[in-house]
């Protein structure tokens, strides 16, 4: 008698629980994976807007911009996260790929430099230290863009990333951009070849850059914008950057818009444009588009709907400042957000 | 012989490892087919890696589609990784092997002195045996991290003539202490199990309590103490984020020094492979996949020669 009792309550409550199972099976499921820039973010935006939309459920990742690219590509998941627009040989390849900018990210060139609160530094001098070429702090081309500050002769030990990285595509990007033998030789991507510097060591993500340039006097390195707090903490300095039009400027809120703000009528319609060294009088040479990778031509018409609404939801209510500063982002400026809603609705 | 339900489940289950490694290794072969066309020997002689430009359209290179300005050059991982591992086994053997040997002769002395004293005291040899082996099971990330925060600010302040603690010998300290409790607990079961009549008969010789141990003791245990050692060494040599996390990431170039930036292999695929997801011709990631076979014959040939030397092929005492 009891047992047959116990068996039955037993029964109802799995029946309760196919229940439920069979109605959560009903909510749409969506799934991002990629950039750890971005991941701090889709943590932020993923909350607020399940609240509102409860049918709806979002997994994120953090697993790097290479392997978001790839697994939306594979449609793994409906929206890869990185912190590169797609190259040219990618679209070509895979024409139905699309980089929709969502925010706008920067990055810092930070320093450990006991005793040295504000240094100027520029892309042919820090393509110098990367290649080898410029050795001490006190070289010429380093005193001569910091003018009265007593510089140390000791040996600079530049800090790059081990791993695939959306902060090595845009740091690299910077030293193309603005110093020939780089550009030509070393060209920009998430991985560098880097060459071989007596000194130089690589660390592995942005937690990892942090404590490398804190355990090691006298380096430099290129930290993402995000981790600008951990930095402070640990009493690193900030350098200021030598923009297109001639100027140092550090990373401020007013710098990196103007930057943004440079590029934002010649954004074109595929979005896929660098943001960095700008021309633009006070622009931060260091910017960059934070990009979601989605396939324009979805097999499932309610996942592209369910994409579209969230993606929309992102480059509007998502782009808030009480979201950005968190994450020491800035929101598109309005013509790069008629532009990327546009992209957005060519989801299908 | 029949083949009974039984031996035929037996023999299906004991198939399924060879098969997947099989499977592993065709797949490998399989995949990185187009790289080694495209590398030839130079992957295994050369120093430089570069992916290319993975922004710029792919060029052609003997009919193979690869991105501009690609090369793969393995040597400094291959270095790193052996050099790595062989410094980390010469740190971890003789700390195993005083740690096994301390805890199978000298703590049951210890506890009879202290048991003389204290009678109620619980036996400390289990107790300090299973710490050995809860060290084993430490996740390598936790290593890492420990690295990072101690040990590579410590080599920088007080061992590095450059004052950089990443590189080689920060590597090697790692994995010598997540291997050093793979070597101490399987030697400790080893010299629990020799008789005690070999034991007994070297006392009753006159040998003092060294020669006991290195007379009487551990020629006996040499085959499991190598075993330990091959064990310890599959660990060392595939170990992945400890590594990453302390060896400073050298690349294009082969390590000078203890305090060199190295990358192993392992430490390395995991490094490029989100680069190399977005090549668009893929070579990247067939040249990753290459790296891994060459790991995998390496593991390999390790394996077999440690073998070799434990079955005695080369122990002409022994042969006697």
């Amino acid at each position: 008698m009891k047992l047959s009792k116990l068996l039955r309550t037993g029964i109802a409550a799995l029946a309760i629980t196919t229940g439920a199972t069979a109605a959560h099976a009903s909510t749409m499921r969506l799934s991002e994976t990629g950039s750890s820039l971005l991941y701090p973010l889709f943590n932020l935006w993923v909350p607020a807007y399940t609240a509102k939309n409860p049918d709806v459920s979002i997994t994120t990742a953090s697993t790097g911009s290479g392997t978001g690219i790839a697994q939306s590509i594979k449609n793994l998941v409906q929206i890869g996260a990185s912190d590169a627009y797609l190259s040219d040989a990618m679209v070509k390849f895979h024409p139905a790929m699309l980089s929709i900018p969502l925010a706008i990210s920067s990055q810092a060139i930070n320093y450990n430099l006991p005793g040295i609160s504000h240094l100027n530094l520029s892309g042919p001098i820090l393509a110098g230290i990367y290649m080898g070429k410029i050795t001490k702090w006190n070289d010429p081309a380093i005193a001569a863009a910091n003018p009265g500050v007593a510089l140390p002769d000791h040996v600079i030990i530049p800090i790059h990333r081990v791993d695939g990285s959306g902060d090595t595509f845009i740091f690299s990007q910077y030293l193309a951009f603005s110093d020939k033998a780089w550009g030509n030789t070393l060209h920009y991507g998430t991985s560098i070849s880097w060459p071989a510097v007596a000194g130089g060591i690589g660390a592995n993500g942005n937690p990892g850059m942090v404590t490398a340039l804190q355990n090691n006097p006298y380096g430099v390195a290129y930290i993402g914008i995000s981790f600008a707090k951990q930095v402070a903490a640990a009493h690193l300095g900030q350098a200021a950057l030598l923009n297109k039009a001639g100027n140092y400027v550090l990373p401020t809120p007013e710098t990196i818009s103007d930057a943004s703000s440079s590029v934002a009528n010649t954004t074109p319609p595929d979005e896929r444009i660098s943001i960095v060294f700008t021309p633009g009088t006070n622009a931060y040479p260091i910017v960059n588009y934070e990009y979601a990778i989605v396939n324009s031509k979805m097999t499932n018409k309610k996942e592209a709907a369910a994409v579209r609404d969230f993606l929309t939801w992102a480059v509007n209510d998502g782009n808030a400042m009480s979201f950005m500063t968190q994450v020491h982002f800035l929101p598109l400026p309005d013509s790069v957000k008629a532009l990327t809603l546009k992209q957005i609705d060519s989801i299908k | 012989m029949k083949l009974r339900p039984f031996r035929l489940s037996v023999l299906i289950l004991s198939l399924f490892i060879p098969a997947a490694l099989a499977a592993v290794v065709l797949f490998l072969v399989a995949y990185s087919g187009q790289a080694i066309i495209f590398n030839g020997l130079h992957f295994i002689t050369g120093i430089t890696w570069n992916l290319g430009d993975l922004y710029d359209n792919p060029v052609m290179v003997r009919g193979i589609q690869v991105p501009a300005g690609a090369e793969y050059g393995i040597l400094a991982f291959v270095v790193g990784t052996l050099a790595s591992s062989a410094i980390a086994i010469l740190i971890a053997v003789p700390l195993s092997a005083g740690t096994a040997i301390f805890l199978s002769e000298a703590v049951p002395e210890l506890e009879r002195a202290s048991r003389s004293v204290l009678p109620w005291l619980p036996p400390i040899r289990p107790v300090l045996a299973m710490l050995v082996e809860l060290v084993a099971v430490v996740p390598s990330v936790v290593f890492g991290l420990w690295g990072i925060a101690v040990l590579v600010p410590f080599i920088g302040h007080y061992i590095s003539p450059t004052g950089n603690g990443y590189g080689l010998l920060a590597a090697s300290i790692v994995l010598a202490l997540m291997i050093t409790p793979i070597i101490a607990s399987t030697l400790y079961d080893a010299l629990c199990q020799v008789p005690k009549e070999n034991r007994e008969s070297a006392f009753a010789l006159g040998a003092t309590h060294f020669e006991v141990v290195t007379k009487a003791m551990i020629p006996m245990v040499r085959t499991t103490l190598m075993g330990g050692v091959v064990l310890a060494l599959g660990r060392a040599l595939g170990e992945t984020m400890a590594v990453l996390m302390v060896s400073g990431g050298g690349i294009n170039m082969l390590p000078t020094s203890l305090f060199s930036p190295i990358s192993t292999i392992a430490s390395f695929i995991v490094s490029q492979l989100d680069s190399a997801e977005s090549d668009p011709t893929n070579m990247s990631v067939r040249a990753l996949s290459e790296i891994a076979l060459v790991l995998f014959l390496i593991t390999l040939a390790v394996n077999a020669g440690a073998k070799l030397l434990s079955s005695g092929a080369f122990n002409v005492r022994k042969r006697q």
